[in-house]
């Protein structure tokens, strides 16, 4: 893929484009029992943390990640992936609605239909992303 | 008005912290003065508390504002007996002042994660308007 961005001055705003641009290449090496795949930030739905274990789901596959939350965290900056609970990330490319359930908690629905638990702490997170317009 | 009102929180406790821990040189440490550092400490401590809460409890509003309650009174009558505000007659005071300021806090809460969630969906429902768009355009 080649994107061409034509502007009349170098600018933060151009900068901020490109540096988008430059963050939709980001790729994560998931692991299956037999192979080792290369999934694309695009495919992603959510990132979860299952007992100190890194799992990757995509629309139908799950895979296991290699690494930590927090280092994690630190690469998906400028990316469409959020923090929504202490153990999830979340692709908002994907996400489909925010609603309150019973009990007032918070449940993410993605476009596949699956549902996370949003912590109420991370959620003026996924609000800022919207603000900033990177989703 | 929210941002407004939220900086003036933040600048008046700025204000009145330099202001006071400038006249600990004029005129010493003075039981006004201590007593702003005391509630400054006892914030300091709830807003930790308050952090770890968030980070490893995943309660409904109502359940998570419980255990906030008696959390910080626990430590509001823990700190107020040893810096001396509570003697065992008044202790009870300390559920009146942390349920106040609680109670104000749930329903700015609850307001708050309303509309951040109506501006969430608005968002994603442009944003969906936006790829039909260019998929009709596209098509054209």
């Amino acid at each position: 893929m080649t994107v061409v961005i034509e502007y009349p001055e170098w600018d933060d705003a151009v900068a901020g484009l490109v540096r988008k641009i430059e963050r939709l290449d980001i790729s994560f090496m998931g692991r299956t029992d037999d192979s080792t795949v290369n999934i694309g930030i695009f495919d992603i739905y959510y990132i979860e943390n299952v007992e100190r274990k890194m799992f990757l789901y995509t629309k139908e596959q799950v895979y296991r990640l290699d690494g930590s939350m927090p280092e994690l965290e630190k690469g998906i900056a400028e990316t469409s992936l959020v923090r929504i609970s202490r153990t999830c990330i979340m692709n908002t490319d994907h996400l489909r609605e925010i609603r309150q359930i019973r009990n007032s908690h918070l449940e993410a629905v993605m476009d596949n239909d699956e549902k996370l638990i949003v912590s109420r702490k991370y959620l003026p997170d996924i609000k800022k992303m919207f603000k900033k317009g990177r989703v | 008005m929210k941002k407004i009102l939220r900086d003036t929180c933040i600048l008046s406790a700025l204000m009145i912290l330099c202001v006071f821990t400038v006249s600990i040189f004029w005129v010493g440490l003075t039981d006004e003065i201590l007593l702003v550092l005391k509630l400054f400490l006892l914030s300091f401590i709830i807003a930790v508390g308050n952090h770890f809460l968030d980070e490893y409890l995943t309660l409904s509003l109502i359940a998570g504002y419980i255990v906030r309650y008696i959390a910080a009174t626990a430590v509001v009558m823990l700190f107020g007996f040893i810096v001396g505000w509570f003697y065992p007659s008044n202790f009870w005071m300390a559920f009146l002042y942390v349920g106040i300021v609680l109670m104000l806090a749930f329903f700015i809460d609850e307001l708050k994660t309303r509309k951040d969630i109506e501006f969430i969906n608005s968002e994603i429902k442009n944003r969906e308007n936006e790829i039909a768009d260019g998929k009709t355009l596209n098509k054209q």
